[in-house]
């Protein structure tokens, strides 16, 4: 079979990709790997109740009338209504050094303008004028890597102030250690910080699944279980790929979603990057009873919190890196109706080839993961007080989890520290979209997979 | 296709795109992007609904012709005389 644009990887960005696609053109193909679409942010099943994997919140709120805003923009593009969903905003969160410091914002950004100006009164000019910076620049143009801390120190006198600040946006979305690229950066700031988190009413499920239905609509084909082996080519033209069951599917143009050196094995092209670390994350889900979250914070959506003296943002040399991490609350989002459970979540920053060593060792992994549970309950207890006693389930994810359900190669969930803004490749009918193309989140990677087919291929239409 | 109808058209096209677009004050002579607040990513949408649904193809170098309502049809005009 041959069609006129084939998606590799369901995820997110895979998604927006094929919907932007069929709204103007018929003949869009998605092969996803895994049994299930979502990508980093899809839900598995465990004694018939539905878990999330990936999601803690989405960034980029935006209301409704900001035509501007990154989230409109998208639903536009993909011609979906706001009245199709349900957006749930964050309560508040916080940034916690603990034994230093404390900055609590939300998605009013002047609320972190007043805490930055009580608690580092020496950095307050330089905030604001870090702010109107960041107003008129663009982090879209193509430029070397540009190092935010440098950028940072020059403008902000505590360093205190300069860790807090990169500590959440490095923890949601960056794929190189303990530093930024400016552009990446701007983009993370405005996206947490000036607009905000939210969460979609009901599960990610419910929203994969109007995703998916708006695709189908549009008459776009979808095949799960369909592993991608060999991308085919000549010289620099994709004719199309093989999958593992042999089977071969031609295309006209090509999108791949999973990532740069992934994309570029399946080229059978030399690896690029294998000597920059690739960071990846052990996540862990403690379920509650409902009638046990008088226990837990009633006003904080998330927490990224750091006991070091210094925080580092690097892959750990022991399994797992407690001394900082994310922990969520997935039910302190307003307005979300009463669940019979709820959720604490935990990150922290992983070793992804100590936990590949033990991926021979069943024992061994097993045991490792129940101690990564216990550690982070323990830190989380620190930090939010005592609620092992009333958790029904738990389960963690390893880097080596999300390896398998993703392809994410080492489990890096932000990909390449090398990233092809352009998503191209060299090749005339190849793009690149999604993580390694450099917009994160869910709505940064539905944008990357929009604006990949909008620049690429339906302007060659 | 009449000069009037093609306005019509693009009209019916943008407000497809933004229904909340305000056509009330709309200057035809004044670029499109600044009066209606559209992206060079909601400007794309204009010139492929017209391929979609007039099987236009309006080729890159010629978007800035579409830039007012006015250049729009004076553009399409002879592009759409037979539709």
């Amino acid at each position: 079979m041959k069609v006129p644009l084939l998606i590799i990887g369901g995820g997110l960005s895979g998604i927006a990709a094929a919907i932007r696609f069929a709204r103007f053109a018929p003949g869009a193909l998605i092969l996803e790997k895994h049994s299930r679409i979502g990508g980093l942010n899809s839900y598995y099943f465990r004694n018939n109740r539905l878990y999330e994997t990936g999601l803690h919140a989405i960034t980029n709120f935006a209301p409704a009338g900001n035509k501007k805003a990154p989230l409109n923009r998208l639903l536009r593009q993909l011609k979906l209504s706001r009245d199709q969903f349900v957006f749930h905003q964050q309560f508040q969160s916080e940034i916690l050094f603990q034994g230093c410091e404390s900055l609590v914002f939300s998605n009013d950004f002047q609320q972190l303008k007043d805490e930055i100006n009580t608690k580092f009164p020496h950095s307050a000019d330089g905030f604001t004028q870090l702010t109107a910076f960041l107003s008129n620049f663009d982090p879209f143009q193509i430029t070397p890597f540009n190092s935010t801390r440098i950028f940072l120190e020059s403008l902000l006198s505590d360093s205190l102030l300069i860790d807090m600040l990169l500590c959440p946006l490095m923890y949601y979305g960056s794929s190189i250690e303990n530093d930024m690229d400016l552009s990446q950066f701007a983009i993370m700031f405005r996206a947490i910080f000036q607009e905000g988190m939210f969460r979609p009413g009901g599960t990610i499920k419910d929203f994969l699944d109007v995703l998916a239905s708006h695709y189908h609509s549009l008459g776009g084909s979808l095949r799960t279980g369909a592993e991608v082996r060999t991308i085919l080519h000549t010289n620099l033209t994709v004719h199309g790929v093989t999958l593992t069951t042999g089977e071969t599917i031609e295309c006209d143009y090509l999108l791949s979603t999973v990532g740069l050196s992934e994309t570029l094995a399946l080229l059978q092209k030399p690896e690029t990057d294998y000597h920059v670390p690739r960071l990846s994350f052990v996540e862990s889900i403690f379920q509650l009873p409902e009638n046990k979250r008088s226990h837990l914070p009633q006003d904080r959506t998330i927490i990224f919190y750091n006991s070091a003296p210094e925080f580092h943002y690097c892959s750990p040399a022991d399994l797992v890196d407690y001394s900082s991490g994310v922990i969520c609350f997935p039910f302190n989002f307003n307005g979300l109706p009463q669940q019979e459970y709820i959720e604490v979540r935990s990150t922290h920053l992983a070793n992804s080839s100590g936990w590949k060593a033990l991926a021979d060792d069943r024992e061994g992994y097993v045991e490792q993961k129940s101690v990564t549970a216990e550690k982070s309950k323990q830190v989380l207890e620190e930090i939010i007080g005592t609620f092992k006693q009333d958790i029904v389930f738990q389960d963690t994810f390893t880097p080596l989890t999300i390896e398998r359900y993703t392809a994410k190669k080492e489990g890096a969930i932000y990909g390449s520290p090398l990233k092809i803004k352009n998503g191209n490749l060299g090749y005339t009918n190849l793009f690149l979209a999604g993580t390694d193309q450099g917009f994160l989140g869910i709505v940064g990677s539905m944008l990357s997979g929009v604006s990949m087919v909008n620049q690429h291929i339906l302007s060659r239409l | 296709m009449t000069r009037e109808e093609i306005k019509s058209l693009i009209l019916e096209i943008i407000e497809d795109i933004d229904e909340e677009a305000d056509f009330e004050t709309l200057q035809p002579d004044k670029p499109l992007r600044d009066q209606l607040d559209l992206d060079s990513m909601d400007f794309l949408d204009i010139v492929m609904e017209l391929r979609k649904r007039h099987q236009l193809q309006i080729p890159e170098e010629d978007y800035p012709h579409l830039a007012s309502l006015n250049s729009c049809v004076n553009y399409l005009e002879p592009l759409l005389k037979n539709a």
